[in-house]
């Protein structure tokens, strides 16, 4: 039971190579919490029929992943989350500077205000606006 | 692998295939891509034994066309392969005893897969449940290569889905595929190697996540690269 689900409600970008948006993805749930250090993960059959991707992408997204040190795999048993909190710590930072820098690339030519865009970004953060883009 | 090594093909004077190149490796997703009359279901025929080619050389698993060929190797056309009043239960017997290669515990799985009713005939059939069909006899045979006309075209969204999830889900394995298209939405994240054809030609070929990695393009981007010019 333990593996976790996958909502697998991912919209394939064609322009990003599919694996690189899988690890994105386990990052994003890493950096959320939603999985855990030492938590099992689906095999790599499993993960491309439920995000519904070619077996070899989910096979090389794995094998990118096991060398970051993201996930690890002992022999015959199912790979899990890493337990190393330095990289899960860095998960996490690694997602929100990206996040930030895709912020401030497309804020910083309008010229606001430090002052206005942060009581701004104050203001929206926890209500529904301006959450989520493409 | 699939080797087509500068095949031509000419019916009459009218050259089908020119100087054809590409490999289809195994345990891959090869995607042959082109409009209507570029020589995609020739190449496929030909592969498969089906047409002689006029200059060029095809190699399965490094060998020449031989009679064992057959057992390496399904190919699936884009019609129906049955004749119209059997039901679907009497195909899949058919099969059973006609094939050696049957691999009868996969076709149940891709029956249940596509949630087909054993009931119906074939004439009967939508061209969404033919598809379904003709993929579950193609892919039950344990064969190293499967070769398929057009499983994508012409057929609704949900059985498009349902075919394109069967790529994703282990019922494929380890087998080499090569599929015919026109229609590569929705389908272009599931291939791993694109071959654009063009007048017998081929275009462009490449991996798709290369594409991605090093250009940052879709497979529809290098398709209006090329056939635009």
């Amino acid at each position: 039971m333990g593996a976790i689900q996958i909502i697998a409600e991912i919209k394939w970008n064609n322009r990003d190579p599919v694996y690189i948006q899988v690890i994105r993805y386990f990052k994003t749930r890493i950096a959320s919490g939603s999985l855990e250090a030492g938590q099992e993960i689906p095999s790599r059959r499993e993960l491309a029929a439920m995000l519904k991707i070619n077996p070899n992408t989910a096979q090389r997204a794995y094998k990118e992943m096991e060398e970051q040190g993201l996930i690890h795999t002992e022999r015959n048993l199912p790979s899990r989350i890493t337990t190393d909190r330095d990289v899960l710590a860095g998960v996490r930072e690694e997602l929100i500077q990206s996040a930030l820098a895709d912020f401030l690339d497309s804020i910083r030519p309008m010229d606001i205000p430090l002052e206005e865009l942060l009581e701004l970004v104050k203001r929206q953060y926890r209500g529904k606006g301006g959450a989520g883009h493409d | 692998m699939i080797e087509v090594m500068e095949v031509t093909k000419k019916y009459g004077r009218k050259k089908v295939l020119d100087s054809l190149s590409f490999t289809a490796e195994k345990g891959e997703i090869t995607c042959l891509i082109g409009v209507n009359g570029t020589g995609k279901t020739t190449t496929l025929k030909a592969i498969a034994g089906l047409v002689p080619v006029s200059k060029g050389k095809i190699l399965i698993d490094g060998e020449p066309y031989n009679k064992h060929i057959y057992e390496k190797l399904a190919f699936i056309p884009d019609a129906p392969i049955m004749l119209p009043r059997m039901k679907i239960k009497d195909v899949i017997l058919f099969m059973r005893d006609f094939y050696p290669d049957w691999n009868a515990l996969r076709a149940k799985d891709l029956f249940h897969f596509f949630k087909l009713n054993e009931n119906d005939r074939i004439g009967d059939l939508s061209k969404g449940n033919m598809a379904k069909v003709n993929l579950l006899l193609g892919l039950s045979l344990d064969v190293d290569y499967v070769l398929m006309d057009e499983p994508f075209s012409g057929i609704d969204i949900f059985s498009r889905e349902q075919i394109a999830d069967v790529f994703a889900s282990g019922l494929v394995e380890n087998r080499g595929v090569l599929i015919t298209t026109h229609e590569i939405n929705d389908i272009e994240h599931l291939l791993d190697k694109a071959v654009l054809l063009g007048d017998g030609k081929v275009l462009r070929k490449f991996y798709t996540e290369d594409i991605r990695s090093s250009e940052g393009k879709s497979v529809v981007d290098i398709m209006r690269e090329v056939y635009r010019q």
